[in-house]
């Protein structure tokens, strides 16, 4: 007997169907992992266990937990069973908890509405749940606000809200997905003690086939509503009857064909010396002094022509600032950026020639875009630094020579942006990126927004375009397995400075700093794909 | 908090310091000499200048002006050119008219927008939510001064429950009083509630799609709980905007109404020291003013401080 | 299809209230000028349909010209806070952080110290009364209405990722500012526009009303209303028309802007969220929400 058993759930949301004929079951002491890409239902599945779907949906199936059928309780009834019985925990820690109330109230408010207890002994929970969830209350006094914890911290403050009562189902949305990888491992690893402390059931639900391969011991591959294929992980991963199992796990696997480039790797392209870069702190008082927090300190490193330089690093760590000081984008205390021989100086003064050469695509497929602009327009800025500017006729074919080289069509470039799926607009970003012919592209987080199956096409787009026209690229990423299978170089960063530096595959094979160490062992290693 | 309240304070005195810089140019352009002109043409030169004198307008400018504002941090706002008594006497008596309007207009809205705003969010889609949107959406277009002479002609001269103007002062007791201000501050109350509900139902919405209610839900919260747990202190922070906004508008209106009602408060004595040109007058009032929206928008940011523990740390 | 209900409601209110006006330049029933005391304090019906006010005038007449000062007056004040507010505001959000960002934004909150009435009485001190005092206050008072709206939407744009592709294009702060920040800015200062719009012709009725605006023998509604105060009891017509206008003309407005609003959201939204099930639930309803007046 099962602890959770889901029977043929079928959920619509104004007659639109959303789930269908899904069928799930847990076991006590063990973790579901629920994966499949953006839009596959796996939320949806999640909500409809805890009955939390949105106004205007509908439900039918069964969903039996320990014996109780959910879907015949009252409302009442089953708010009963959330946070007592089954505890859910989400993706975004900096949003799902009240900024207003302390983290104490907020988990000593699962404890009094669920039972009669004392004040004092509500705050006892609370202090012993603080403790189980790794914050222990000294450091983390149950008084704290939301603001005043990170992330990570954060997340473990909604784990206890949702474990106070010791339920026996705990649910888990994608809960590392915004969380850096040493802070993901960290908690998985909670997650895992606390399913065996308690022997509760955990769903742990994830796009990141890593994650739920190395945590779950069942999982469900879910694709538009449906499961395609669940079993034992070990299972799974050896036998996967299903095709797009397969084509899964081959994409997130993916390690890009390289193809050898034309360019001599010896003449140096990019050279970052010294580079620092000061951000004031705002002071404490009036008369207190003015203090500053070093964001990048006495960076160094040179990139090769047609080279491929990953960077790695959690947040915080000064990558985005690094990125922002070489594009000439913001101001630094000391050191130097030069491009081919020039040097970058930063905002307006900054020579178009050098602009030219270097070109950078973003992370959200969303937000790098002018909604208002044509894609042709979009992809013709950058011949805004070119020292002549180019008649409408050549911009057009400018225009429609990039579009076809990312594998779009020239008709695309009178579309307007919303027009595109996520995977489309990255290929527009890539264009903008090649319109100049530049030398070095930054790719900033550039594919970490994309499931793995656009993901695995963009790579290989990359790394094609790169040996034809000699580009070198910047791989910022904060995926260390992509780092490693699509880069020759990488850089790790911590608190501002370049801890370490090396080929990629010497660097992940025998990491020399300490921290480079911890990065590669919390990172969650990719499931062989099997044969 | 301290810190952040000491700068709030430090660009509300900077707010008023150039306040009223503004205000004592704006006036000083007047033409003409205000002794003459109290005095008629017929004045003897002996005279005028006694006057002069006597109103404190002997001095330069700029001494005037260091004068005037020295004189209003003691409480000296000069001397009334038509009535030769001090200002700060004629505001005194008529604050006790216009500060009382102001705050039971204040009040009324609140209580009225709350649970209207409230209603309408919790219950989306309903009857009531849209009989609630569509009464504040003709109460916004509603200009008050006609809303007050309707209500006027019902509740004072058909229906004779109230007196359709004046005001019989303190004197006569509490409730005497209030019941004078009753109908004006109706009329007052009447725009301010219908925005504040819309505001409150938009910001509640826009609370309860937040990620900590669904978190809240996850727990165990009813829908209901849920609101009055965790969404409405949330939703108040934008309302509280509004409410601090809402005052300036609550005294422009106020002046107003009170020349409806015949109220002898500071509106009625602004429009009659214009006519009258008894500028020194006009200058205090409107300063006054001023700082009264000024010290509102500090409170308002008190009140910022309580809601939301963020800012209390922020420097 | 409520949202498309608000807007056509709102236009054609709108548009009622702008024909009366634009016919009233070369047709009125009657002369407003012309004292006709034989046909004083008619009731409505017959000839005047609104009936006549205490010197025999009519008063649809006078609605369909004072419809010309009030839409002239707010119309002109929402340009003057455009025109000036909208590019402070830009600058102030390219300069963000730096001392000149500081100074208009400490001049806002100067501005917002006076209400417009207040700048009215200050002006009327000075001047004395008339309309272009009311379009000088009303327009004053929407400087940093619009100013404070566009800094704060511009900032939120400024942190997006096309301004920093702009950027390293090489294109200067005060281009990117009118090609990628102000287009995309400008649904927002429409829907506000209709919003200070409506609050303009409330404020300069109000102004007229206690005599700081339009001086006779300009028709205006607010005027109207005060010349009528004291013959409400026996004679309602003369203030429950020109009220009426008023009402009328602003909850169009409102009801226009409010439509407009939604009409440009969930094309806005598009671009933001991707298509996942909860996003469209989540948009519909915000696309259902109303949201208050400013």
């Amino acid at each position: 007997m099962s602890l959770l058993t889901v029977q043929d759930l079928r959920v619509s949301i104004g007659g639109k169907s959303i789930l269908t004929d899904i069928d799930l079951s847990v076991e006590a002491g063990k973790v579901l992992g629920i994966v499949g890409e953006s839009g596959s239902g796996k939320s949806m599945t999640a909500y409809s266990i805890m009955r939390l779907l949105p106004d205007g949906s509908e439900q039918n199936g069964k969903v039996i937990l320990d014996g109780t059928e959910l879907t015949s309780l009252s409302e009442e009834q089953m708010c009963q069973v959330r946070g007592r019985r089954i505890g859910m925990v989400f993706q975004e820690p900096m949003t799902a908890l009240n900024p207003l109330h302390t983290i104490g109230d907020q988990i000593a408010e699962t404890v009094k509405i669920h039972t009669n207890t004392s004040r004092s002994e509500a705050r006892r929970i609370t202090l012993d749940t603080l403790r189980r969830v790794e914050l222990p209350p000294e450091e983390f006094p149950p008084s704290r606000y939301p603001h005043e914890l990170s992330g990570g911290q954060r997340q473990r403050v909604v784990i206890a809200m949702a474990i106070a009562l010791r339920p026996q189902l705990l649910i888990a949305d994608e809960p590392t997905t915004a969380l850096d990888v040493t802070t993901q491992a960290q908690l998985l690893h909670l997650l895992k003690r606390l399913v065996d402390d308690d022997q509760m059931g955990l769903v742990l639900i994830s796009h990141d086939l890593a994650v739920i391969a190395s945590t779950a011991d069942d999982i469900a591959v879910m694709r538009n509503g449906v499961v395609v294929e669940s079993g034992s992980t070990d299972v799974v991963f050896n036998h996967m009857q299903h095709p797009y199992t397969r084509e899964l796990m081959k994409a997130s696997g993916h390690v890009p064909q390289k193809l050898a480039s034309t360019a001599e790797v010896t003449s140096p392209l990019l050279v970052v010396k010294d580079l620092v870069r000061d951000y004031k702190v705002a002071r404490k008082g009036v008369f207190d002094k003015v203090s500053f927090f070093r964001a990048v300190d006495e960076v160094s490193f040179t990139i090769y022509r047609g080279e491929n330089v990953g960077l790695v690093g959690e947040s915080g760590c000064g990558k985005s600032t690094l990125t922002r000081a070489i594009l000439g984008l913001e101001d630094i205390q000391s050191g130097s950026v030069s491009l081919d021989g020039e040097f970058v100086i930063a905002n307006e003064v900054m020579s178009l020639s050098s602009r030219r050469k270097m070109q950078v695509v973003f992370q959200d497929p969303y937000g790098s875009f002018n909604p208002r602009h044509t894609v042709g327009r979009l992809v013709a800025e950058p011949l805004h630094a070119l020292a002549i500017q180019p008649d409408r006729r050549a911009r057009e074919r400018a225009v429609h020579e990039v579009l076809a080289r990312v594998g779009l069509q020239a008709s695309d470039g009178e579309k307007y942006i919303h027009e595109f799926s996520g995977g489309q607009r990255q290929r527009i970003a890539i264009a903008r990126a090649l319109i100049n012919r530049p030398s070095l592209i930054i790719l900033d987080e550039a594919v970490s927004a994309l499931d793995v199956s656009i993901r695995a096409q963009i790579l290989d787009l990359l790394v094609e375009l790169a040996a034809s026209d000699d580009i070198a690229y910047l791989f910022i990423s904060h995926d260390l397995s992509v780092v490693r299978s699509f880069t020759d170089r990488v850089l790790v960063m911590k608190d501002g400075r370049i801890v370490e530096e090396g080929e990629t595959e010497t660097v992940f094979r025998s990491p020399s700093h300490p921290y480079t160490k911890s990065l590669i062992a919390a990172a969650p290693t990719p499931p062989k794909v099997a044969h | 908090m301290i810190r952040y309240l000491a700068r709030r304070l430090l660009s509300l005195a900077l707010t008023l310091l150039v306040a009223s810089v503004i205000i004592f140019l704006i006036i000083e352009v007047v033409p003409g000499d205000t002794a003459s002109l109290m005095l008629g043409v017929n004045a003897d030169e002996e005279t005028r200048l006694a006057l002069r004198e006597e109103l404190g307008l002997d001095v330069s400018k700029p001494v005037r002006y260091v004068n005037w504002v020295s004189g209003m941090l003691t409480g000296d706002f000069g001397i009334s050119y038509t009535y030769r008594t001090p200002v700060s006497e004629m505001i005194a008596d008529r604050m006790m008219v216009s500060f009382p309007l102001a705050l039971y207009a204040l009040a009324l809205s609140t209580l009225i927008a709350f649970p209207a705003g409230i209603i309408a969010a919790t219950k989306r889609g309903s009857f009531s939510d849209v009989s609630i949107m569509g009464v504040t959406q003709l109460g916004v277009a509603i200009p008050n001064f006609w809303f007050a002479m309707i209500l006027v002609t019902i509740f004072a001269i058909k229906l004779r429950w109230f007196s359709a103007g004046g005001f019989p002062g303190w004197e006569a007791g509490f409730f005497a009083g209030l019941k004078s201000l009753t109908l004006p501050a109706i009329a007052l109350a009447l725009p301010q509630a219908s925005i504040l509900a819309r505001v409150m139902r938009s910001s509640l919405l826009d609370t309860l799609g937040e990620d900590f209610i669904r978190t809240a839900r996850a727990k165990g919260l009813s829908a209901r709980q849920a609101l009055w747990g965790h969404a409405l202190r949330n939703a108040l922070i934008p309302v509280l905007t509004i409410i601090g906004l809402q005052f300036s508008f609550l005294l422009a209106g106020a002046i107003i109404i009170e020349n409806i009602f015949f109220l002898p408060g500071l509106g009625r004595m602004i429009f009659q020291a214009i006519t009258q040109r008894d500028l020194i007058v006009v200058e205090s009032v409107v300063m006054l003013l001023v700082f009264a929206v000024v010290a509102v928008t500090f409170l308002v940011d008190i009140a910022y401080a309580v809601v939301d523990p963020r800012l209390r740390r922020r420097v | 299809m409520r949202r498309r209900r608000n807007l056509v409601i709102g236009a054609l209110l709108c548009l009622l209230f702008i024909a009366a006006a634009v016919v009233s330049f070369v047709w009125t029933p009657f002369d407003v000028v012309a004292l006709d005391i034989a046909n004083k304090l008619k009731k409505p019906g017959g000839a005047h349909w609104f009936g006549t006010d205490h010197f025999g005038r009519d008063i649809l007449s006078m609605i369909m010209v004072g419809a010309r000062t009030s839409i002239a007056v707010a119309l002109v004040a929402v340009g003057i806070g455009m025109v000036l507010g909208v590019p402070l505001g830009l600058f102030a959000a390219a300069k963000r952080g730096t001392l000149i960002d500081e100074l208009i934004m400490r001049g806002n909150d100067l501005i917002f110290a006076f209400p417009a009435l207040l700048i009215a009485i200050l002006i009327t001190a000075v001047l004395g009364p008339s309309a272009i005092n009311a379009i000088i206050a009303i327009g004053i008072f929407n400087i940093p209405v619009f100013a404070r709206l566009t800094r704060a939407a511009a900032l939120s744009l400024w942190e997006r990722d096309y301004i920093l592709s702009a950027r390293v294009a090489g294109k200067s702060k005060l281009r990117i500012s009118a090609e990628h920040i102000l287009p995309n800015l400008l649904n927002l200062l429409i829907v506000q526009g209709t919003i200070q719009f409506s609050l303009g012709v409330l404020a300069e009725a109000g102004l007229s009303y206690v005599g700081l605006g339009a001086q006779p023998p300009t028709p205006s509604w607010g005027r109207m209303l005060a010349e009528s105060q004291t013959m409400f009891s026996f004679a309602p017509h003369l203030a429950i028309f020109p009220g009426l206008a008023i009402v009328f003309t602003v909850l169009g407005l409102n009801l226009f802007g409010d439509g407009l609003r939604d009409y440009f959201d969930p094309r806005l939204r598009h671009n933001r969220h991707d298509e996942s099930p909860e996003a469209i639930v989540k948009d519909q309803q915000s696309v259902n929400d109303e949201q208050g007046v400013s």
